[in-house]
């Protein structure tokens, strides 16, 4: 299986090679084509899930291959837990993503397509690229078909926030290079080779004051795209004026990129200067919790509701990454995840009714549920899995987040609570809002309900909140190596401190445990009882 | 700063020849103006009329060619005198300089820019050349 | 002192005597061939330029000085006549159309781009003040007449005028920085210049050389604050004549400049190192926001091309090994995507609209899919968005600079090709998103479409697998100078 992650990343673009063949008139056959690709592109990815082994090797179908050997550039693929799960979330997302524009979008169907399968390629191999000279290619090469979703297909505005999207997240990708530059030249002044090998560069231990310009640089680039506050004022005019799918492929997994940007280079790769960054990071994130939060409460478009609701949540994710230790990284993964699902979702459901009416004024709605009551119960159940209700995937992120900020810095903690009640405040207020009363707008009337096509975007991530509510294990244990792997860089105490505690980690008995929260209390440091201690500062 | 001096020598020198020529000229030269002395252009034609008067550019054109094939003289005297010296090796060499000419030659004489006045066979090569 | 030229020296000028040659052909057959046969003339030129390519072969690895160091056969000047002769092949393809549309006669057209063409494979090679100033007036002159080439137009004419008075300006200073150097060393050999520069680090007069032929130079690449003319020439001139000024006038002058400053001024390095940095910086910063606010695409191109210079220099100004490497990548993938963009602008000129206007570009997309697609993928190079050419250019050009330390002028580098992908982008919007209303019917023949095919190829493979590029580069940069020149190169 030596070609398999090479299969999955360029499933999407053979497809997209072959829709430049089709007639741009048969609009049909190039939707029906594009649906296939995507699902097929999903299909070849689900063995992932089961032929990756948490116990294996941190990386797994590793490819490797000469790119460019005068730079030490290679084709260098490989995946542990962590971009396992993000590119089974790329994949489905990029499925329901086709599949929910097949009525969305009449004009330019085949260039459409072909840009979101252009897309997907991008994302999936900025996830599996382990060469840093690759991962900024497919990082870049995501941004034109991206640009291009919101310029041609977006709506009123649509062209200034192209451009806002385009030239912020360049501008921060740019200077990242920099410091991917500027690390390959210390890798060789260290070790007398040229490479472009992030693994080698995670064992590398760099000076620490090298590790403080280039994690400046890199913040640049990751939190733009995260996007965290300051730099978050492209992301609600993205979403709003992007068209359904795009704002889906952005919300669920574009924003990942930045956090999955942290998590893979900043923190293993410069641990030091993570450390001295913790105050900044923690700073920004809870400013952007709260403000993200409050922000939206006061939105009347519902679609940049959703949208800032999305910087609250990656903020909160953000948090969690730089509690780092054990608990709060892998809450933020998972939280990664149900931004995905849930925020997916709730741009989805945006996009339905924008099909159905043009207008995403909040005040146009109310009382929807009576006139579209599947609709409705979806949204409900969306709402509340980002909310954090138990039982939905959302409890799950939000616990693992709250728990690990808690042992980290308890002030921090009451924030991040404080940001998931006014997330309940503005998500509920939507709701009322649109769902609950009586049908004022004769307009709302007759709005169909959701078709089957419909339907079917939702039917897998419907499954997903649940499953990931009430059985995370699986997800958890498929992390359990990359969170480690990133833990014994950035704090090793806590490596040590587990080490101790737990003499034989077995992943059998961890995934004999059915309480993720269990299973977790078990990797902070702890003293005899078990009982978590405070960092050591 | 040696070689500063020798540049500032040769500043002060050319400024200076063409200050004393001029300061010098009015103090020596005896002024008896005449008609003559006061036109513009001593030895040629009276300033009449519009100074943007046309010219025809068979002039320019002449002069320019003139100055070309004037240079070949240039360049092949030297080589005649050091004609042994060089054998034939400078030999091939200035064969092919001329060829060069010959090609620039070919190509001033085909244009039609040998041709004097509006003759009807200049007329006619133009039409077929076409310019 | 052996008299004379020897016979060997011919041997490895042959190059130059075939693009000669080649020349002298078209200029006769254009009298001699009666009018409507002269329309071969442009194939005749690809032959003579064919011819000359192949005639590079035989001095893939050769590096030695002839006619008693007069010029030098190196692998460096190598790939500088690569990059020239592919450049002018592409303008003549690209002339064809345009030349039919301009009712121009091709003749002394082609005659005078392969001169300038021989211009600059003889700056290329030289590394003697003498032959360097011979090349560049063969090129230049060449330029003012070709820029004013269609004669009824009046832009075309002011473009000629201004470009020959500047030019001429700039000929003056740049000669009298040269004289300077040779009034200091008592030679205009450059390497030989180098050893006994080797002594003067630091005097002043050495100094004023380097200024003097820091702006004489500046003046050819179009670098700010010598780039006044650049604009409106590249607007007034014919364009694929913009195109070759823009690429091969270009590549040719930092060429020029490569000589003279690595292997002539080693020892001045700091001082015209300094020099450049404030150069670089200037121009792409310049160039860059005077482009945001055009809305001529050929002018806006000018402004482009004026910020690219501003990259390259960065290259220059790290002055090492990488960062001459760099020059010559970036130049050489330059060249394919800026002809392509060119040769765009030429697609939409027909007979009763001038095309170059942004609106013209309006709803591209939908008339002439491939057109679209192709300058969509020039103006992605031009940015340096991967997986294009012009990304692996910057990578290099600014990874020079991280390796030199020039961090502050990386990120200002960067930062600029992030501002200048406001403007390319701007072109992609009226091509893909605007309607078509307005917007001019491309005029496709195969010419145009041979070039944009081989600039899009080029754009895109050396984007992806740039290996065999990087390779010849460096291996080009390394053989520059003699060795003791070279150990200027860290």
């Amino acid at each position: 299986m030596s070609y398999y992650l090479s299969i999955i990343l360029f499933t999407p673009l053979a497809g997209a090679f072959v829709l430049l063949l089709v007639n741009k008139e048969n609009e049909n056959a190039i939707r029906w084509i594009a649906n296939v690709v995507a699902f097929l592109g999903f299909v070849v990815s689900v063995p992932l899930w089961f032929w990756f082994d948490p116990r294996g090797a941190d990386f797994q179908f590793v490819e490797r291959a000469a790119w460019i050997p005068s730079v030490g550039a290679e084709y260098f693929l490989g995946v542990d837990g962590l971009s396992t799960l993000l590119i089974l979330l790329t994949t489905l997302m990029g499925t329901i993503a086709v599949l929910s524009s097949w009525t969305a979008i009449t004009e330019r169907v085949k260039e459409y397509y072909i840009f979101l399968l252009v897309l997907q390629t991008g994302m999936l191999g900025a996830f599996m690229s382990l060469d840093f000279l690759l991962f900024f290619l497919f990082w870049e090469v995501m941004l034109v078909p991206m640009y291009f979703l919101i310029g041609i297909w977006g709506s009123a505005n649509r062209l200034y926030s192209a451009i806002k999207f385009f030239l912020y997240t360049l501008v921060g990708s740019v200077v990242m290079l920099l410091g991917i530059l500027a690390l390959y030249f210390a890798y060789h002044v260290q070790t007398g080779v040229y490479t472009f090998d992030v693994t080698q560069y995670q064992k590398a231990g760099f000076d620490a004051g090298l590790q403080w310009w280039v994690f400046l640089a890199f913040f640049l680039g990751f939190a733009i795209k995260v996007p965290m506050f300051p730099f978050h004022t492209w992301l609600p005019d993205a979403h709003t004026d992007a068209p359904t799918a795009g704002s889906v492929i952005l919300a669920a997994v574009l924003l990942k990129m930045g956090t999955y940007g942290f998590l893979r280079f900043s923190l293993p790769i410069l641990p030091d200067a993570s450390h001295r960054f913790v105050p900044m990071m923690v700073v920004l994130s809870i400013i952007g919790i709260v403000y993200g939060a409050l922000v939206a409460l006061a939105q009347k478009d519902w679609k940049r509701l959703v949208a800032y609701s999305s910087v609250s949540h990656m903020a909160l994710v953000m948090l969690g990454m730089f509690a780092l230790n054990p608990v709060g990284i892998t809450g933020s993964i998972v939280q990664q995840l149900n931004h995905g699902i849930s925020t997916g979702a709730l741009f989805l459901l945006v996009g339905i009714v924008y099909e159905r009416r043009h207008t995403r004024e909040i005040s146009e709605y109310g009382g929807l549920s009576k006139v579209m009551p599947v609709y409705a119960a979806i949204f409900l159940i969306m709402t509340m899995s980002s909310i954090g209700l138990p039982t939905l995937n959302g409890f799950i992120g939000e616990f693992l987040i709250l728990q690990g900020v808690f042992v980290a810095d308890k002030r921090w903690a009451a924030f991040a609570a404080s940001g998931i009640v006014l997330g309940a405040a503005y998500m509920l207020y939507l709701y009322q809002r649109t769902m609950f009363g009586k049908v004022e707008n004769p307009k709302n009337e007759r709005l169909l309900d959701l078709d089957n096509r419909e339907f079917a975007t939702f039917a897998p991530l419907l499954v997903l909140a649940v499953w990931i509510g009430i059985y995370p294990a699986p997800f958890l244990r498929r992390l359990e190596s990359s969170v480690q792997h990133i833990v014994v860089r950035v704090s090793p105490q806590y490596a040590a401190k587990y080490a101790e505690c737990n003499p034989t980690p077995t992943p059998d008995r961890v995934a004999a445990s059915s309480n993720p929260a269990a299973k977790f209390l078990a990797a902070i440091p702890c003293d005899a009882n078990g009982n978590p201690l405070p960092e050591k500062r | 700063m040696q070689g500063w001096l020798s540049i500032l020598i040769m500043i002060a020198l050319g400024a200076g020849f063409a200050l004393i020529s001029v300061v010098l000229s009015s103090f020596l030269g005896p002024r008896k103006p005449t008609p003559e002395k006061l036109a513009p252009y001593e030895c040629g034609m009276p300033p009449v009329g519009d100074a943007r008067e046309r010219q025809s550019v068979k002039f320019y054109l002449v002069a320019m060619i003139f100055l070309l094939f004037d240079i070949e003289i240039a360049f092949l005297y030297p080589w005649a005198m050091a004609l042994r010296d060089l054998g034939w090796n400078g030999f091939a060499q200035v064969l092919l300089f001329i060829a060069l000419l010959l090609a620039g030659y070919v190509y001033v004489w085909r244009k039609g820019a040998l041709d004097w006045g509006g003759d009807q066979a200049t007329a006619r090569r133009r039409s077929t050349i076409g310019d | 002192m052996p008299p004379g030229i020897s016979t060997s020296d011919f041997y490895y000028i042959l190059p130059e005597l075939v693009l000669t040659a080649g020349a002298l052909v078209v200029l006769i057959a254009d009298v001699l061939l009666p009018r409507e046969r002269r329309s071969a003339l442009s194939w005749v030129t690809l032959a003579a330029v064919g011819a000359t390519l192949a005639s590079l072969l035989p001095f893939t690895s050769t590096h030695v000085e002839v006619a008693h160091g007069l010029l030098a056969v190196d692998r460096f000047a190598l790939f500088f006549k690569i990059v020239f002769l592919v450049a002018a092949a592409i303008t003549v393809l690209m002339s064809v159309r345009y030349l039919a549309i301009e009712g121009a006669s091709p003749g002394e057209y082609y005659f005078l781009i392969l001169c300038a063409t021989l211009g600059m494979m003889v700056m290329a090679g030289g590394i003697d003040l003498i032959t360097i100033f011979i090349g560049l007036e063969t090129m230049a002159v060449s330029f003012y007449i070709l820029a004013g080439f269609i004669k009824p137009n009046q832009r075309s004419n002011e473009a000629a005028v201004k470009y020959f008075l500047l030019g001429a300006f700039s000929l003056g200073i740049l000669l009298y920085g040269m004289s300077l150097m040779y009034g200091l060393s008592g030679t205009t050999n450059l390497r030989v210049m180098a050893t006994s520069f080797g002594a003067m680090a630091g005097d002043s007069r050495l100094a004023l050389a380097v200024i003097l032929v820091v702006a004489g130079v500046g003046f050819k690449i179009a670098a700010v604050p010598f780039h006044m003319w650049a604009p409106d020439v590249y607007e007034g001139a014919p364009t694929p004549v913009t195109a070759f000024l823009s690429v091969g006038s270009k590549a040719a002058s930092f060429a020029m400049l490569i000589r003279i400053f690595v292997e002539g001024l080693p020892s001045a390095s700091e001082d015209w190192r300094l020099l450049f940095w404030v150069l670089s910086i200037a121009t792409m910063t310049v160039g860059n926001f005077a482009a945001v606010t055009q809305t001529n695409v050929k002018r806006m191109l000018a402004y482009s091309s004026i910020a690219h210079a501003g990259y390259v220099l960065i290259g220059i100004v790290a002055g090492t090994s990488r960062g001459i490497t760099a020059t010559l990548v970036y130049l050489m993938v330059y060249s394919f995507m800026q002809l392509g963009a060119f040769a765009v602008v030429v697609m939409l000129r027909r007979a009763d609209v001038v095309g170059d206007e942004l609106k013209d570009f309006s709803g591209l997309a939908s008339r002439n899919p491939f057109a679209a697609f192709a300058m969509l993928l020039f103006m992605l190079s031009l940015g340096g968005i991967p997986p294009t050419a012009g990304f692996m250019g910057k990578f290099w050009l600014f990874s020079a600079a991280i390796d030199a330390h020039y961090y502050w002028l990386a990120l200002i580098g960067v930062l600029n090709s992030a501002v200048s992908l406001y403007y390319y982008i701007r072109i992609v919007v009226f091509m893909y998103v605007k309607k078509e209303t307005l917007g001019s019917e491309p005029t496709t023949s195969p010419t145009l479409a041979v070039v944009l095919a081989v600039a899009v190829a080029a754009t895109l493979v050396l984007g992806v697998y740039p290996q065999l590029l990087f390779n010849v580069a460096a291996a080009s940069a390394r053989t520059l100078g003699a060795a003791g020149a070279t150990a200027a190169l860290r």
